[in-house]
Formats: structure tokens, C-alpha cells, sequence
């Protein structure tokens, strides 16, 4: 009996949380469903993270510049090329992570607080980058889907129709965003349950000792890398399709900072308190309008509830959801 | 569990009910008209925001006498930062979410030309582009949603480049300007203007809106030996221009464009630098300058006056000119909408921007006549030179057009 609920209970779960994703969008208005698109592109970069951060205990702060790159390769494809928007995304993700895999060889040789500092340097300078290449990617200026190639953007009158039935371009982003974040779930939670995830935990707990277990850490540490920013890249593309205009500003180290809070608040090492975590980042800027609009104080409220977070939650969204359920997981999962 | 579901189908019934409520065009109610716009009233261009809260403040005066037919204008406006990307989400979510009925005056070239595909491909208005952008009044074929207003940088150029030719066409001509659309389009009036004497100009420097400043720009153009500088920039830059050249020791003839020729911030510009530097420095006008005496009796600026006494927002100087060029704009507006008929859709008040001819704007120098046909898609195309002197603005030269 509790061997079958054991398995029962989990896909019970995955079943309600599927559920939800396909409902949600009805129970809000349309544009709100675009407001949530936006919360799933810092989900799917947030899960990237959490995989490099969280999993494999390497820090990054260069998080919002590696989504520049899938943004910036779909920008460039939709408006030079004239690709078709949503068929730039896999591209995007391959680009992100090879330039992923590119920051990864340098950071072995770095650690902890040094490889912070590397990688915010990096997302410090993808700004100016993005400004001195001006032919490929519009200079200050940046590239606008609408103003170069209108008819590769989805959605462009409103209504998207995908085999037959027409949904408003709101619902269809919605759906495509969040639809790739769970499918980027699923395989992120696979990853890490299996054999890379043993190697990217043994990695974080203790590298020596992850090495004399026979684990070769340039190997998994690359790849945690250029995994994280195909994560990365997917969710930058699907910031540019959302926005359907990518500049410079978009992609400031502010950005990256985001990715790093909502990791944070979601739960690092933890994979379903993410969600959390991106809607954290996404709504709470605006609340904290909401309570005070007095120049600056929008900014401290905020301020002030990611340290109530941190403090309040140490293990983020994640750890708190893991000790409401530890009951259950116990009696579940425990042999007496 | 049932419960739940039940609660669920409740509210998807609600939800679709609410969408499908609404008759006759977005935005308009017996009572009320919502429109909405985007000014920048945060980051480095926020000296523009009072285009934004001047055209409030109008509408709440309109809506004091009764409004239009006996609506009252609703104008909601969003700040974008100056950043295009934002002016996209913000236009989208006035359009998505409040259900504007047009887009009104949003601040800035490169701005409206990011979400004017938009508006077009769903059949929004955007209505009197706080623009000069040549292609607003020009490209009216292609983009039929969209008007501009005020007179446009490729003829104010224009303007600079003839009157140099013609009264100092020995000058070696320096340039400033915008790297963007705006910019260009200034850029290009210029040499159009001087024609032959295109050679006039020895250097260009341009530079980012998001740079933190135009140092090194002002000391090339120095370098160069020009000894004419236009400034073909927004406000912060424009400041800098002269602040720069003030510590380079350089006094060149200055021509500033009617972006930050506002004298509230050459006032600040004297501050920045001395007041022999910005002395004689000439630009263009077309709205009246609430600061100069002249205009101390005139009956639209006691009316400016007024309604700023009664509606500004704390903060708000009655002396900053961008809010009378707001008030024009906005009285423009609401002459459209008496003319859009009782029950205005968005076609007829597009109809009818392209069919005004407004003589007793009071916000607007005498004799300036706003307006359009539905080949003419320029509404302001009049102007007067002005020069610098004594700490205020003196026009010279009659009234020209500027095409």
C-alpha cells in the first residue's frame, strides 16, 4: 500500500502541477498571462542556474549575459534572416551554451569568489560588447522584430493558431514559455537525480574528495556550465520573442543579480520551489510599488523582503515546502 | 476537491463573460474616453516627463467644463525609463489591459518607431507623436494608425543649414548629435540646408543616449577648429555640450534644437557654464515660452497659468515650457475628438486628425495654424528663429514654414 502510494503520490503531484499550467491563464485576464510569461523566462533561467549554483555549487553572476546571447541570436536571426521567431529558440539554447561551456574552462581554475567576480565582470561588459558589435546587433539602438521583419513575429494580430485551434497571442506565450519550463524541469530533475547529478553534488560538497571518488571534475564542471546556459539561452530567446525587442538595457547586471535572488528564494539544490522563486522576482518590483511609489522606496521595500526571505527561509521556497511536506515524504519514503 | 473544480469553471465563466461585455470601440464609455501614453518620468531623459503631465493637466481642465460630448478624457500615462523596450511593454499593457481607445503624445523617436508596427497591425491610433521623426508625417500610407505633431528634425535642420549658409557661410560647422533616427534626421536636414555649402562641416561627433557623457565629442569637435556647434541632442547632453566646451575654453556659435532649447533648461545651461557662453545661441520656437514677458498679458498663457495653478502636481514648475507644448498637444487632441462625432470610433478620430485646421490654439505662437489634410500628415509646420540673449529667448524673423 505505501509502496504504491510512494509512487502514486508523485504523479498525483505532476499531474496537479500540469493541471495548474493549463488553467491558470483562464482564471486571470489575458494580458495578465503575458505578465506570467514573463515570470516562466526567469523560471527556465533560474532552473539553469540552480543546475550550476545549486546542484554543482559553482557561482555565477553572469546569468543575464548568457541570456543576452539567446536573446541576441534570436533577435539577429528573426531580423536579419527573417527566421520565423519561435523556431529560433533551439538555436538560441545551443548558442548560450556554448559560450557556457567557453566560461566554464576558465572558471576551473577559479573558485568560489574569484569565479563570482569573473563571471559578474562578464555580465558587466555584455552591454558595451553588444554595443561595439553595431552592425549584428543594432548598437544602443538594438534590434526590433516589429520595425525589421513584423511577419516573423507569432501573434502579431492577436491570435496565434497551432493545429487548428486559435488561442490570443498572450495564452500562446504563456503556454510556449512555461510549457518549455516544465519540459526544462522535467529534464533538469532527471539530470539531477541520476548519474551527472551525483557527480555535479559530489562536486559541490567537496571537490577533492569528488576527484578521488574518480569523478572528472573538468569534465562535469564544463558541462554544468554550458547545460546552465543552454537554460540560459532558451530563456533569453523567449524575453526577445516576448518583448519583440531586444537593446542593450535589457540585459544589464541587474538582471543577472535577479537570476541569483530568485534562485535564492526559490531554494538552491532544490528544483520545485523555483517556481516560486520566479514569480518572486517578477512581482515583487511591482508590489513594492504598490505600497509606497516615494522616490526610493520601492527600491528599499524590496531590498528589505529579500533579507526577510533570506532570513526567514534559509533553504528558500524550496526548503520551506520540503519541511511542510517532510511528514509525508517520511512515512512515504522511510523503511521501518 | 469538487469544490475546487467548481470554483474553477465559476471563474472561467466570469472571466469570459467580462470579455465579452464590451460594445462599441475599446476605451469608450457614455462617460468617459480612456487614452494613454508613455513619457520617460524616471532615468536620463526625465526633463520630458512635463510633455506627458502638461497634456494631463489640460485634459483635467477640459474635464472640469464638462469634458467632450460629455466624456471626460481619462489619460493615462506610463513611464518608460526612455528605454524603447519598455515603451513597448508599457504600450501593450495600455492597449491589453486598460483598454485604451488611442495612444496619445508618447515621448520620443526611437520609441515610436518601436511600437508603431504594433498599433498599426492591430488598428490603434497613435495619435500626435511627441516627435519630430520625419517618417511620422511622412509615411503615412504605410502606417495609417499613426500622426505626428510637432514640426520635423529633417526640416528644423533645414532651417540651421540655410540660415548659416546665408548669413555666415565662412563658418566651419561642428555637429553633436543623437546616434538614432532622431539624430539623423537632423544630421540630414543640416546638410540639405546647406546645400553647396555642405563643406561648412568640418567634424561629427555622435554619441549613445545611454552614454554617461560627451567629453571627449565636444573636445574633437575643438580639435577640429570648428567654430559653429550644433547640438542635435536631448537636454542632459545639450547641458553637457556647453558645459564642456565652457572648461575646454572654447566658445564656439552655438545652435541648439528645440528638443532642449526649453529656457528653463538653458537657465540651467547658463548655471552649468557662464552666461557669455550661451549667449547668442540661436534654436527655433513654435509653442510660448511662459517665462518670456512678452507674453505676460496673452490671453492662452494666463490660461496656461491658470491651469497649472489649479491642477500641477507638486514638483512641477510652471515655468518649464515642455508642459505648454503638452497643453497644445492636448488641445489638438480634444478638437479631434469633436470632430471624431458623438460617438467617436477609431476610425473616425484618425479620420479626423487628418482633417484639422486649428487657428486659435492658444498654447501656440500667433499665426501658427495647426494643420493636416489627409495628404498632409504634418500638423505643426510653422516656426520663428530665436536668439539667446539676456537670459531669455528673443524670436527674430517672421513666421516661416519649415517643411
Amino acid at each position: 500500500m505505501r509502496r504504491v502510494l510512494g509512487i502514486a503520490v508523485p504523479l498525483l503531484a505532476a499531474a496537479a502541477a500540469v493541471g495548474v499550467f493549463l488553467l491558470v491563464p483562464h482564471l486571470v485576464s489575458d494580458f495578465h498571462s503575458r505578465d506570467l510569461a514573463e515570470a516562466g523566462v526567469f523560471f527556465i533561467a533560474i532552473v539553469g542556474l540552480n543546475l550550476l549554483t545549486g546542484y554543482t555549487g559553482q557561482i555565477s553572476l553572469g546569468h543575464g549575459a548568457l541570456m543576452a546571447i539567446g536573446g541576441y541570436t534570436t533577435a539577429a536571426l528573426v531580423v536579419h534572416e527573417h527566421w520565423r521567431d519561435v523556431w529560433t529558440i533551439p538555436l538560441a539554447g545551443i548558442a548560450a551554451g556554448i559560450v557556457g561551456f567557453l566560461i566554464g574552462i576558465p572558471a576551473l581554475r577559479l573558485s568560489g569568489l574569484y569565479l563570482a567576480l569573473a563571471t559578474f565582470a562578464f555580465a558587466v561588459a555584455m552591454p558595451s560588447l553588444l554595443k561595439k558589435f553595431s552592425g549584428l546587433t543594432g548598437g544602443s539602438q538594438g534590434l526590433s522584430f516589429l520595425e525589421s521583419s513584423p511577419f516573423q513575429v507569432t501573434g502579431l494580430k492577436g491570435t496565434v493558431t497551432v493545429f487548428g485551434h486559435t488561442t490570443t497571442a498572450n495564452h500562446f506565450l504563456y503556454y510556449l514559455t512555461w510549457g518549455i519550463g516544465l519540459v526544462g524541469l522535467a529534464i533538469a530533475w532527471l539530470i539531477v537525480r541520476g548519474r551527472f547529478g551525483r557527480a555535479f553534488r559530489a562536486i559541490r560538497d567537496s571537490e577533492a574528495a569528488a576527484a578521488s571518488a574518480g569523478v572528472n571534475l573538468p569534465l562535469y564542471k564544463t558541462l554544468a556550465f554550458a547545460l546552465s546556459g543552454v537554460y540560459a539561452g532558451v530563456a533569453g530567446s523567449l524575453f526577445a520573442i516576448q518583448s519583440e525587442i531586444v537593446n542593450p538595457l535589457s540585459f544589464t547586471v541587474l538582471l543577472s543579480i535577479l537570476i541569483v535572488v530568485g534562485a535564492v528564494v526559490g531554494g538552491l539544490g532544490s528544483l520545485p520551489g523555483l517556481v516560486l522563486g520566479a514569480l518572486f522576482i517578477k512581482y515583487l518590483p511591482s508590489l513594492a510599488g504598490h505600497v509606497s511609489t516615494r522616490p526610493g522606496a520601492p527600491d528599499f521595500i524590496y531590498g528589505a523582503a529579500i533579507i526577510l526571505v533570506v532570513i526567514l527561509l534559509p533553504g528558500g521556497a524550496g526548503g520551506l515546502l520540503g519541511r511542510l511536506f517532510a511528514p509525508l515524504t517520511t512515512w512515504l519514503y522511510t523503511r521501518r | 476537491m469538487l469544490y475546487t473544480a467548481g470554483g474553477l469553471l465559476c471563474a472561467l465563466a466570469l472571466a469570459t463573460g467580462a470579455s465579452g461585455a464590451g460594445t462599441g470601440s475599446p476605451g469608450v464609455s457614455p462617460t468617459e474616453i480612456v487614452i494613454g501614453g508613455t513619457v520617460p518620468m524616471t532615468g536620463f531623459a526625465q526633463a520630458f516627463k512635463t510633455v506627458g503631465l502638461g497634456a494631463s493637466y489640460y485634459f483635467k481642465y477640459v474635464n472640469a467644463h464638462g469634458g467632450v460630448n460629455h466624456r471626460k478624457i481619462k489619460y493615462i500615462l506610463k513611464d518608460d525609463a526612455y528605454d524603447p523596450a519598455q515603451t513597448m511593454s508599457k504600450t501593450r499593457e495600455l492597449v491589453e489591459q486598460d483598454h485604451v481607445f488611442a495612444i496619445f503624445n508618447s515621448l520620443g523617436t526611437e520609441h515610436n518607431l518601436a511600437t508603431r508596427p504594433y498599433l498599426n497591425a492591430i488598428g490603434v491610433p497613435q495619435l500626435f507623436v511627441a516627435s519630430g521623426g520625419t517618417t511620422f508625417g511622412k509615411d503615412y500610407k504605410q502606417y495609417k494608425w499613426t500622426i505626428g505633431y510637432q514640426p520635423n528634425y529633417r526640416a528644423e535642420g533645414t532651417i540651421y543649414g540655410r540660415y548659416v549658409a546665408k548669413t555666415a557661410p565662412k563658418s566651419r560647422v561642428g555637429v553633436l548629435y543623437q546616434n538614432d533616427d532622431y539624430g539623423k534626421d537632423l544630421l540630414a536636414g543640416l546638410s540639405h540646408g546647406l546645400g553647396k555649402k555642405a563643406k561648412l562641416v568640418v567634424s561629427k561627433q555622435s554619441y549613445n543616449p545611454d552614454d554617461s557623457d560627451v567629453q571627449s565629442q565636444i573636445a574633437k569637435l575643438k580639435a577640429a577648429k570648428a567654430n559653429t556647434l550644433m547640438i542635435f541632442a536631448t537636454p542632459t547632453f545639450a547641458l553637457q555640450a556647453y558645459r564642456f566646451s565652457y572648461k575646454l575654453g572654447w566658445k564656439p556659435k552655438v545652435y541648439v534644437n528645440v528638443v532642449s532649447s526649453a529656457s528653463n533648461i538653458m537657465k540651467v545651461s547658463v548655471l552649468a557654464s557662464t552666461k557669455k557662453q550661451v549667449e547668442g545661441s540661436i534654436s527655433m520656437v513654435f509653442v510660448k515660452d511662459p517665462t518670456d514677458p512678452r507674453w505676460a498679458k496673452d490671453r492662452g498663457i494666463k490660461l496656461y497659468r491658470s491651469i497649472m495653478k489649479r491642477y500641477k502636481d507638486k514638483g512641477i514648475s510652471a515655468s518649464d515650457p515642455y508642459n505648454v507644448y503638452g497643453m497644445s498637444a492636448a488641445h489638438t487632441f480634444v478638437q479631434a475628438l469633436k470632430q471624431a462625432g458623438k460617438n467617436p470610433t477609431r476610425e473616425s478620430i484618425v479620420k479626423a486628425a487628418a482633417h484639422l485646421t486649428i487657428r486659435n490654439d492658444p498654447f501656440l505662437l500667433p499665426g501658427v495654424v495647426v494643420r493636416t489634410t489627409p495628404n498632409d500628415h504634418f500638423p505643426l509646420d510653422q516656426a520663428r528663429l530665436e536668439r539667446w540673449h539676456n537670459g531669455r529667448w528673443v524670436s527674430f524673423g517672421g513666421l516661416f514654414r519649415v517643411r
